[in-house]
């Protein structure tokens, strides 16, 4: 072994020391990419509280978590389904229909209500894996298998309900208006399944295969995994958890409306875009999109306090979701490094060939002159 | 095919679908089969039943919620007094602009004689009521106003004034206030004219009270009739003022919905004006002894008003007695401060979106519903 040897004499890496935050991070387990809506969302909390105290109110919070529990539950079955590079348009139906049987099924009989509630999964979970086999076997695409499950599930609301909204049973409403320990039902069931979902997907074997396939489904097949299965079971699980959402939404509104649905489909990709989830497939994170609805709740509650009109509320809507699309989309530091390696190589713009003014594509003025005094005199 | 072969199949085609289009519409022009100056009618059948016989339509702009359904079952028990009618067409424009239009034009071309019309989408359906009119069926839009005059487009307009609902809702307010508190006013989407005109109503029957305030947004906070919107907006309202004496709204069913958001903020339902709902009802009867200040008052929903357009339609058609007034009056329903014209009335036994100011017995309304009944 001499001086020249170059693999013994290899530089080594020393281990660096832990750092605080690395270690809370891997105990939390959070990815990178839920630190912004969690910033975000506490921001939005401490702006709440210091330019509109109504809002952060301890009844003002009690009433808007109800509804931010739910829209959290249907934003991680869209979670699911994104992460797979799909999406899902059926929300609308699958909620819907969801309302309808636990509402129409039990006729006000409280008895009634568990056979409904598993009436209203086997439906659920029966359209997601038919849409799943759709998309994934079949190979149409998500917009359109989705879109067309969403009129199917709309044509049994109107069939199973016969065109008329009722109430749900009161042992539903008791339940779901609840609350344990002074917190409402709803959030606790909301935190229960994101936890589930969170730990089968980031701690075993099926879910770290579930996010290979969503990041790169040629690469997921390389290493042996057998995509399809798991593009189907995003589907089936999503569903799963729309009925779950719309169960409890059933208890809390009471009478819901037929299509109650509809108005759950563009926030609940809001919240899995704010979440940090890319559209196109891949990492994401059901944390996250829990967290992004929160966030989206009390963006609306503040605004509604504040006094805005329902003009202002929808512009705010959308300003927050363009920014969180910003934020997660723009590539800033490919920007910020571009704009580095020109200032070090001397330039303070873009530059092209046709820029220099002494070329000869400079005509001269005489010529210019002549022309335009001779062009308007013929009438 | 040669060039010329080309060009005078698509000239036969041409002239093909303009024939069509025009037999569309050909006809009489203005109704005028309906002029039948003899106002005789069928003995033991009401003065507007005339002896003609003829062919009933009803054209819904949208036909999947309970007032619609209700409101379909008052003009199928209107038609079945006048055993002139000898068929009923029902048809539903299921929420859709092109489908309503289509559904008009199907009604004429089949054969309808007096079509009553409810123009959701307004001014956009005018065009099709206006041809049904010139073709000679005698055509009645009801309740949402689709533009155009009558003996111009259509026969007549049956309407109703809902600035009259707010200012019946308004005048109950000052006595039942005192003429002192705070009011809330709850709408449906935005820039929606009958939520326009209850607030116009609501305003001028309380300017008499100048300790009466519309708080909050004005005209009306928007919910789009949307029970967890109104939800939302009740939350948000209850925690910035914490001085609320009543709210008014035009869909009580959706603030019954929203008892859950008072008992989260600690508080009690107000004094509530509005439409009525059994579901509304019901809530009040139940909260009466411990919410003593959830004073009620309600206008009659108007389900019956159909039952004047079917009126005026049939008379018109078979030669009847026409209505003396295409305007239907906003009348109040219940009143728990007077118990007149009715008390507040809850019937566990009918389902929460049942509406009780409805003409029809509770038998028929179920059927209307396509309900059996509600176990509660």
């Amino acid at each position: 072994m001499s001086a020249d040897d170059p693999i013994a004499n290899r530089p080594t890496r020393t281990p660096e020391p832990e750092t605080a935050a690395a270690t809370l991070q891997s105990r939390v387990r959070l990815s990178g990419a839920s630190l912004p809506i969690i910033a975000a969302t506490i921001a939005l909390f401490v702006v709440s509280a210091v330019f509109e105290p109504d809002s952060v109110r301890h009844s003002a919070i009690l009433g808007m978590l109800p509804l931010a529990a739910v829209l959290a539950i249907l934003a991680m079955g869209q979670t699911l389904v994104i992460q797979q590079g799909g999406i899902d348009l059926s929300v609308p139906g699958m909620v819907s229909l969801t309302l309808v049987l636990v509402t129409h099924y039990p006729g006000g009989n409280s008895g009634r209500l568990a056979v409904a509630i598993i009436l209203a999964f086997v439906a659920t979970i029966a359209a997601g894996l038919l849409s799943g086999f759709i998309i994934s076997y079949v190979r149409v695409t998500p917009i359109v298998a989705t879109l067309g499950m969403n009129a199917v599930l709309y044509g049994f609301v109107l069939q199973i309900s016969g065109g008329n909204p009722t109430s749900t049973t009161n042992a539903l409403s008791d339940f779901a208006g609840g609350r344990v320990a002074g917190i409402p039902t709803a959030v606790i069931i909301a935190v229960v399944l994101a936890g589930i979902t969170a730990l089968i997907i980031k701690r075993t074997v099926a879910g770290r295969r579930f996010e290979a396939v969503g990041s790169s489904l040629l690469g997921a097949r390389a290493a042996g995994v057998e995509a399809r299965r798991y593009q189907l079971a995003a589907y089936a699980c999503a569903g799963c958890l729309y009925c779950a959402g719309a169960v409890l939404l059933g208890g809390i509104l009471g009478t819901p409306n037929l299509f109650q649905g509809d108005s759950y489909l563009l926030p609940s990709v809001a919240a899995v875009v704010l979440g940090g989830t890319s559209l196109l497939g891949g990492r994401g994170s059901v944390i996250a999109t829990a967290v992004a609805a929160l966030f989206i709740s009390q963006l609306d509650q503040f605004v509604l306090v504040l006094g805005a009109s329902n003009g202002v509320q929808n512009l705010v809507d959308a300003g927050a979701l363009g920014a969180g699309l910003a934020i997660y989309s723009v590539p800033w530091r490919r920007l910020r490094g571009r704009e580095r390696d020109m200032k070090a190589a001397g330039h303070s713009g873009p530059v092209g060939p046709d820029q220099n003014p002494s070329g000869p594509t400079h005509a001269p003025d005489a010529v210019d002159a002549g022309t335009t005094v001779t062009s308007g005199s013929h009438k | 095919m040669g060039k010329a072969q080309r060009v005078l199949a698509l000239g036969l085609a041409g002239v093909a679908s303009v024939a069509l289009a025009a037999c569309g519409t050909a006809g009489s022009s203005g109704g005028t089969n309906a002029a039948n100056v003899s106002s005789s009618h069928v003995s033991g059948a009401p003065s507007w039943c005339g002896k003609k016989k003829i062919v009933f339509g009803l054209a819904d702009g949208f036909g999947d919620n309970n007032w619609r359904k209700i409101t379909v079952g008052e003009a199928r028990a209107e038609a079945a007094l006048c055993p002139s009618i000898t068929k009923f067409v029902y048809t539903d424009g299921q929420g859709n602009t092109q489908e309503a239009i289509s559904q008009i034009h199907s009604d004429v071309a089949n054969g309808v004689n007096a079509l009553v019309v409810f123009p959701d989408a307004g001014k956009a359906v005018l065009p099709a009521i206006t041809q049904a009119y010139k073709a000679g069926v005698v055509t009645v839009p009801y309740r949402v106003f689709p533009g155009g005059k009558a003996g111009v487009n259509y026969d007549a307009y049956i309407s109703t004034n809902f600035a009259q609902a707010g200012q019946l809702w308004g005048d109950w307010l000052d006595k039942a206030l005192k003429c002192k508190g705070n009011v809330i006013n709850l709408g449906g989407p935005p820039a929606n004219t009958q939520s326009l005109a209850e607030y116009q109503g609501l305003k001028k029957a309380t300017a008499k009270c100048p300790g009466i305030h519309i708080i909050g947004q004005t005209p009306y906070y928007v919910t789009n009739w949307d029970p967890a919107q109104t939800q939302k907006v009740i939350t948000a309202v209850l925690a910035k003022y914490p001085d609320i004496n009543a709210i008014t709204t035009d869909f009580g069913s959706a603030l019954a919905s929203s008892a859950s958001a008072f008992t989260q903020a600690g508080r009690k339902i107000p004094a509530v004006a509005t439409e009525d709902s059994n579901q509304l009802s019901c809530q009040r009867q139940k909260d009466v002894k411990s919410d003593p200040q959830f004073q009620l008052f309600t206008v009659d929903s108007q389900n019956w008003m159909v039952r004047t357009a079917v009126d005026y339609a049939v008379a018109k058609a078979t030669g009847g007695k026409l209505p003396s007034s295409t305007v239907v009056p906003q009348k109040p329903f219940e009143n728990s401060l007077t118990g007149k014209p009715h008390n507040v009335e809850c019937d566990p036994s009918m389902p929460p979106d049942a509406i009780l100011s409805s003409h029809l017995s509770h038998a028929a309304q179920l059927k209307a519903l396509g309900q059996t009944g509600f176990k509660g």
